[in-house]
């Protein structure tokens, strides 16, 4: 039994589609409001900085505690999320 | 000091690649980013130059010449002839046994390697022999430590250990030699 949660295996599971930004693992409802307001609405837009960032995770990691203040356990989580994400769909 | 907003995408780009600094195209969402990375970087100072990855598996490449140096220093009056043989034949890898897997990083992992090996083949009394004149030889190398490289343990705690270590399976292997009062075994 892996350590992820049930919202990183709901994730992971499936292509994202259209899916809202509070869909990733790691991010709530603070940490989805916070991304709306800067134009990252949806999943697929916070993807595209992941890939911009090159999949690196710890820089990934940095630029989210950086746009909306969430601490070292969201930020790494949600760029876990979003790299296995892409090692399954991408 | 210039203000790196001021700098076009190209010249920060140029300025990631110097300080080696793994990074994608510097965009609008990612110039931020980049901008803080760099100056974190600048105020450290030009340490990190070149990319740190190479300078540290620089540092374990010495690390592990340095220690295939020592005993050669001090096995050059050419005492412990057995301790010397053992050794260029286990970098030539000739015997199978599952030690040679273990040298790669620590003395005292070396050290135990090539304690264990007499012990494999050798007869017991050569192996005394040869453990003999290669305690000696491992005082030595303490005196010309000269040269101080960065290490998570202190070398001298290494060689206590190791020392410690030798002491412990040389009391093992002698308490071997008397098998016949042993009681109760028969």
């Amino acid at each position: 039994m892996s350590t992820t949660s049930q919202k990183h295996r709901d994730f992971v599971g499936e292509p994202m589609g259209d899916k809202h930004v509070t869909a990733l693992s790691g991010i709530g409802v603070v940490l989805g409001k916070q991304l709306e307001d800067q134009g990252f609405d949806k999943a697929y837009v916070v993807l595209g900085q992941f890939l911009l960032l090159k999949k690196d995770t710890e820089m990934f990691s940095d630029w989210l505690k950086d746009v909306t203040g969430a601490n070292s356990r969201q930020s790494g989580t949600c760029a876990q999320c979003l790299k296995e994400w892409c090692d399954a769909f991408l | 000091m210039s203000s790196l907003s001021s700098k076009s995408a190209q010249q920060l780009t140029d300025l990631l690649d110097d300080y080696g600094i793994k990074h994608g195209p510097v965009v609008d969402s990612t110039r931020s980013l980049y901008e803080r990375k760099l100056k974190e970087v600048m105020a450290k100072g030009k340490k990190v130059k070149p990319s740190s990855d190479q300078t540290y598996y620089r540092e374990e490449e010495e690390e592990v010449t340095y220690v295939y140096r020592t005993p050669v220093k001090s096995d050059g009056s050419g005492d412990s002839r057995s301790y010397l043989r053992s050794r260029p034949e286990w970098t030539a890898g000739e015997h199978e046994t599952s030690y040679s897997s273990y040298p790669r990083s620590q003395p005292e992992y070396r050290g135990r390697s090539d304690a264990n090996e007499p012990y494999m083949y050798d007869t017991p009394s050569t192996y005394r022999a040869s453990y003999l004149k290669a305690t000696p030889p491992k005082m030595v190398p303490e005196a010309p430590q000269t040269p101080k490289s960065s290490r998570l343990i202190p070398l001298w705690v290494q060689f206590v250990f190791f020392l410690a270590v030798a002491v412990f399976l040389y009391i093992v292997f002698s308490s071997m030699e008397m098998n016949e009062p042993l009681k109760g075994i028969k």
